[in-house]
């Protein structure tokens, strides 16, 4: 219900983000997927010109950082 | 998958959890702070002291965004939610975090109107889809989410969206760290330092922590091997002499943050002269309020809110908790009156809480058992 129980602990309000890949660009937003396929739209002002297959640091559907070598 | 799984190999732990080990000084005992919630719920969650000789204690820190909301603040929001035509929106551990005249479920039942969103841009959509309504971010957490906060003001503000406003309540890591620090009655020996915090703020502004105080902080990510890594990282310090900020989580810190981020920071907030924590009391310059500049998405501004300090119930030992003095099993409450369902304290509502983390994966029944035994 209310609860935040989801996998890496609180995603939407501890420090917790999660690894998403870049599937779509739409203006300052990016469609995304997570590590188990699910897709989530995510602002993507905070780290730069975004591209297809990138990865991101996601947080509160903000992209707040790159992901290198992961 | 692969993400994941390479950080959390077991035979990994056991090899990581023998070096550390084997670096501890006999007869010498290790208190090392995990500041952030996230942390102390991987801890809880895959055991992770018990890769730890028994020398090296864990010590939960006030990262928890949720725990740290007065109780004061939880009645500002209803305070709001009650006001005609207004729809508050917050993150959904928030929903349950007692405050003096119950939370804001409780305030739901009594005909408010406060939705759990993901994202603060969740609530923009709502104001955009509700003209006639007033919408209301209930804004937590540390730097990790006050960007996101602080890019929907921005996005608010660009499409002219009148009808949103954010009631502030993000918080700073640093000031906190420095209040446990100055705390009489805990004495660390270093710090893992939060993870996606320093994704934003980076690993330069812990270095005063080993400059001043002589200890070593490893910014960690979250994964158990991450953790255990962090420790080695630590102990290693600590043999070679040394104490310094390190960055465990390469992979996705840069010791310089997100430049990007910081600076829409700086635009958006201003700094308030004092915050009250709960737990820890009134801190300097330890929360964000929105900057002038953006005073018409101010919440503070366009509403009469109460602004009363309330005292936390009298059975409630967060404070002790959230700074490391008490363990989450050494509160009165714990487990009996206060549980994940009913909780008297902050600790106990989000899954990043020590209470709930420590409720949630059992240990607690060990812990207590043991307890028992030696009385
Ligand atoms: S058991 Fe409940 S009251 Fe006690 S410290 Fe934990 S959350 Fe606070």
């Amino acid at each position: 219900m209310t609860s935040c129980s989801s996998e890496p602990g609180c995603i939407t309000c501890g420090d917790v983000a999660v690894p998403l890949t870049v599937l779509a660009v739409d203006g300052p937003d990016a469609t995304c997927a997570d590590e188990q396929g699910r897709h989530e739209v995510i602002a993507t002002e905070l780290v730069g010109n975004v591209v297809p297959g990138d990865r991101l640091l996601a947080h509160a559907g903000v992209a707040i950082e790159r992901l290198t070598g992961v | 998958m692969r993400f994941v799984d390479e950080f959390r190999d077991p035979e990994l732990a056991e090899v990581l959890g023998r070096e550390i080990a084997a670096l501890c000084e006999p007869g010498r005992h290790y208190k090392v702070m995990e500041v952030c919630g996230g942390h102390t719920h991987t801890i809880y969650r895959y055991g992770v002291q018990d890769h730890l000789p028994e020398s090296i204690e864990l010590v939960h820190g006030p990262g928890c965004p949720v725990c740290v909301i007065p109780m004061g603040r939880v009645d500002d929001g209803i305070a709001i939610a009650e006001q005609d035509g207004v729809i508050l929106t917050c993150f959904g551990d928030m929903m349950r975090v007692p405050g003096g005249r119950g939370s804001f479920l409780d305030a739901n039942a009594r005909g408010a109107d406060i939705r759990m969103v993901y994202s603060p841009l969740d609530a923009l959509r709502i104001a955009r889809a509700n003209p006639d309504r007033q919408v209301v971010f209930y804004a937590i957490g540390f730097e990790t989410t006050a960007p996101s906060t602080a890019l929907t003001v921005l996005r608010a503000k660009q499409e002219g969206i009148s009808n949103f406003s954010v009631f502030c309540n993000h918080v700073t890591i640093i000031p906190a760290i420095k209040a446990i620090l100055d705390s009489p009655d805990l004495r660390l020996d270093a710090f893992i330092g939060p993870g996606h915090v320093s994704t934003v703020i980076g690993c330069r502004p812990y270095e005063w922590i080993s400059r001043d105080f002589g200890m070593p902080l490893v910014c960690a990510g979250f994964e158990p091997l991450d953790l255990l890594q962090s420790v080695y990282m630590i102990m290693k310090q600590f043999t070679e002499g040394r104490a310094e900020v390190e960055n465990q989580y390469g992979r996705v810190v840069q010791y310089d943050g997100n430049p990007v981020a910081l600076k829409v920071l700086a635009d958006v907030f201003a700094l308030r002269p004092f915050f009250e924590w709960r737990g820890l009391g009134s801190i300097a310059h330890s929360a964000l309020q929105l900057s002038p500049r953006y005073a018409d998405f101010d919440a503070e501004l366009r509403y009469d809110i109460p602004g009363v300090r309330v005292a936390d119930p009298k059975a409630c030992q967060c404070g002790e908790v959230l700074k490391g003095v008490l363990k989450p099993w050494e509160c009165k409450v714990f487990g009996t009156a206060c549980t994940p369902e009913t909780p008297i304290g902050t600790c106990m509502v989000s899954s990043e809480g020590a209470c709930a983390a420590y409720y949630n994966y059992g240990q607690y029944a060990k812990q207590r058992l043991t307890l028992e035994v030696l009385r």
